[in-house]
């Protein structure tokens, strides 16, 4: 298969190099579904210049990322391009191989519960053969790479492919039972943005089922483990945040960063929920609908983690869905990681219900929000109401294409429990109901 | 330009005239008022159809000014709305002040300073105070003096304390007796005198505090100015009661006459406007009764009249040739070495000990990730 890998990652080369040498790039860099206050490319260069003048660069709420990428970009500033080109890539690969190991636990699990008789005997079809999963971490590649909001992403240069890049290593690593380095990478991709954090919790769950530690809370072998992970993660946290300190002599960019991301200053229009509504907020009750609204991103993991304590690959896609739509400042880069995982669950559309209505309404959506966006700033004729009807609309598909997989696998998990064909006592058909 | 020449021209003669034939009887009255220019800031501050009045009083308060001589030039017009181009309009491009369309005071030669929403609190109170913008050209610039005097003419709609401006914001009387005070700080009038007609008028002069300032208003605290007379054709109401009196009463004054402000305080008596007009001269130096209407509301240049004989006929004698230092081209100042040069940009580097930090604790994670055997190639 890397072949085909390698196939597909020239043309996706291929692709963002062709964009970034057409015109189109100043007109990508600057659109706001695509770049945020916090991950603009303008940005970085803002706050590299204001460096090499002797000054901070976070004085005066330009540039709102980690000191790590000033490090970074620094030294790469100048092949910027590839950088980002280079990061897609990793992404890419690093969920082709993730993927490609997760199809082999998933086979080997199912082909334990087979021989020990767990399924009913009419659910059959529903059993996965290696067949079909063959090409499964390709399209995963594939999904990710050819995704347009990936495209864009990459070719604004907006920081969010790196974000990306580093939740992918982190994918990977926990799906080859590396606890230390899976650790490294969620300090990391906390480290850049806070949200990552509840992945720490299927982060766990998984590895804990490789290891074969039954997740129970009596049980003392558990508690050493999270106890483990959370001082390798903590701890890690901890070495890159005092190293920040020690890159740029100071602690600005905790408020610069951290707390530009939990206090949502900056209104700017983008495609998350945020902005209207703190628009029109008053000031007394901008704190309290600030802490209800970062707390819905925290608040599905425990619920979630609790229903799908065996499936922490699924908690995973879930958990990342709901931060990429519930978060402060998202763009469409944030989608494109969350979709890439939607091959992974292809077994699951024949239980799918709304689907073609969500493609038409992300399809629309996507198309309707520059020609919003242009009426309403440049021609007048619209005002903010339009553009947040268009981003709600938006909000509320993505929501009803997680909650749709999340009835799907469900269902299937019941179906493979009880059997394909449910007859209520009275010997009819029965239909499933997600409560 | 011209027709400013030839209006001063006009008013300069008439004036001569005028001296030569009272000479003895009213010289004391002629050089009684010190001022050598007349200024006149004309504003309207209601948008909307349905204030057509305000509009009509404006600019019935110009042409008056204009006529009794004060140019363009030295004019500030300040309209919110436009009437006469306004699509509800049934005579366009005029505007009335009588019913029965007998008095358009749009005429052909309206020149609006500020228009439509350039009138606004901030640019009214910039020109008064002359703090207004370089890029602001002449025809919007109070460029007065300490020997101008001054007409400023406000209506609209107001309360108690506060005139309205485009039904969005308000200027206060203590804004507006402090802008009179920088204006007078800044010597920037001679006299100055205050019209308004608005609801309640009384209480925007209340506040004033600063020398020669005289002030008439339309009607007294808790009264409301009424307007004068709807048109039936037009569909609203033409002219406010009081400046429609005063339209009448300036219409009779012309650049020679003698009528005083005492007369213009009689203007509007309670029986013809409901309201009960007021006015306020303490502190004003010279008596009303001394003061001319034309002194305000013309321009009436002042002339000084000599017995001596000039004689234009002798060749004029050159002045002496002094002797003049040829111009030479001075030598450059070395700026370079007096002030410092700039110091060079440093390029910002990483601290050492945070790249060799990073890259340990890299290693080390390499390390026990893949195997410590590994080291064994390096020691």
């Amino acid at each position: 298969m890397a072949a085909p890998l390698t196939l597909l990652l020239i043309v996706a080369v291929s692709i963002r190099l062709f964009l970034f040498r057409s015109s189109l790039v100043g007109l990508i860099a600057e659109r706001v579904e695509v770049v945020s206050p916090l991950n603009a490319w303008k940005r970085v260069i803002e706050g590299l210049a204001l460096l090499d003048l002797g000054v901070s660069p976070y004085s005066g709420d330009v540039f709102h990322e980690t000191p790590l990428i000033i490090y970074l970009f620094h030294f790469v500033v100048d092949y910027a391009e590839i950088t980002f080109m280079l990061a897609d890539a990793i992404t890419a690969v690093a969920l082709y191989l993730a993927v490609k190991d997760y199809n082999t636990q998933v086979l080997k699990k199912q082909r334990l519960e087979l021989e020990a008789d767990r399924y009913p005997m009419d659910c059959l079809e529903l059993v996965r053969s290696p067949k079909q999963m063959y090409y499964i971490p390709l399209k995963v590649a594939m999904f990710y790479l050819l995704n347009p909001f990936t495209i864009l992403s990459c070719v604004a240069k907006s920081t969010c492919g790196l974000n990306n890049a580093v939740l992918a290593l982190f994918f990977l690593f926990t799906i080859k039972k590396n606890t230390l380095l899976s650790a490294i990478f969620l300090a990391l991709a906390t480290y850049q943005s806070i949200y990552p954090i509840t992945l720490c919790a299927p982060a766990m769950l998984y590895v804990m089922q490789r290891q074969y530690i039954p997740v129970n809370y009596r049980w003392a072998s558990f508690w050493w483990f999270v106890a483990q992970y959370l001082f390798m993660y903590l701890g890690s946290l901890s070495v890159i945040v005092f190293l920040s300190f020690f890159l740029l002599g100071s602690w600005d960019y905790v408020p610069s960063v951290y707390g530009f991301i939990l206090s949502v200053p900056d209104l700017t229009p983008n495609i998350g929920l945020f902005w209207y509504f703190f628009a029109e907020m008053f000031e007394h009750f901008r704190l309290f609908f600030l802490c209800v609204f970062q707390i819905n991103i925290f608040f599905y993991t425990i619920p979630l983690s609790i229903k799908l304590k065996d499936q922490p690959v699924f908690l995973m896609f879930m958990q990342l869905a709901v931060i990429s739509i519930f978060k402060s400042y998202p763009t469409v880069g944030d989608l494109a990681l969350y979709l890439a995982f939607l091959p992974v669950w292809s077994h699951l559309h024949r239980f799918l219900r709304n689907i073609f209505l969500v493609t038409c309404v992300l399809i629309a959506c996507s198309a309707l929000f520059p020609v919003l966006w242009h009426l309403w700033i440049y021609a007048g004729s619209a005002n903010s109401n339009f553009y947040y009807a268009i981003t709600l609309l938006f909000n509320v598909a993505q929501i009803l294409l997680v909650s749709d997989y999340f009835y799907a696998f469900l269902r299937r998990e019941h179906h493979l429990t009880y059997g394909l064909y449910l007859k209520k006592k009275d010997g009819s058909e029965a239909t499933l109901v997600l409560k | 330009m011209l027709a400013n020449l030839v209006l001063s021209f006009n008013c300069t003669y008439l004036a001569v005239l005028l001296s030569f034939i009272r000479f003895n009887k009213h010289v004391g009255n002629f050089f009684s008022s010190q001022h050598t220019n007349n200024w006149a800031v004309l504003v309207c501050t209601s948008r909307f159809w349905f204030n057509y009045r305000h509009v009509a009083n404006t600019l019935s308060v110009y042409r008056s000014v204009k006529r009794l001589g004060i140019p363009d030039s030295h004019i500030v017009l300040m309209l919110a709305d436009d009437m006469a181009c306004n699509h509800r309009n049934p005579k366009p491009a005029t505007v009335f002040s009588h019913k029965n369309m007998e008095l358009n005071v749009y005429g052909d030669d309206v020149e609006v300073d500020y228009r439509g929403y350039e009138v606004t609190v901030e640019n009214f109170l910039r020109v008064l105070t002359g703090r207004l913008p370089p890029s602001t050209p002449r025809s919007k610039r109070l460029l007065s003096d300490d020997r101008s005097n001054i007409l400023i003419y406000l209506t609209g709609h107001g309360g108690n304390g506060f005139l309205k401006f485009q039904d969005s914001e308000e200027i206060s009387n203590v804004e507006l007796a402090d802008a009179f005070e920088q204006m007078w700080q800044k010597r920037r009038y001679n006299e100055l005198l205050f019209i308004i007609d608005t609801c309640q008028g009384a209480s925007m002069y209340e506040r004033f505090y600063s020398p020669n300032l005289m002030a008439l208003a339309s009607s007294q605290v808790g009264e409301d100015s009424l307007s004068h007379q709807p048109d039936l054709a037009i569909g609203v109401h033409l002219m406010d009661r009081y400046t429609f009196y005063l339209l009448e009463f300036l219409e009779d004054i012309h650049p020679a006459s003698k009528t005083n402000m005492n007369d213009l305080f009689k203007v509007c008596p309670k029986s013809q406007c409901v309201s009960t007009p007021g006015h306020r001269t303490d502190l004003f130096l010279r008596d009303p009764g001394s003061v001319l209407i034309t002194d305000f509301f013309g321009s009436v240049r002042k002339v000084e009249l000599t017995t001596d004989a000039i004689n234009l006929t002798e060749p004029i004698t050159p002045v002496e040739d002094q002797e003049k230092e040829p111009y030479s081209y001075v030598d450059q100042l070395p700026v370079s070495e007096i002030i410092h040069q700039k110091p060079k940009q440093k390029d910002w580097h990483p601290p050492d000990g945070f790249i060799l930090g990073l890259w340990t604790l890299i290693i080390l994670v390499f390390f026990r990730t893949y195997g410590v055997k590994h080291l064994k190639h390096i020691f």
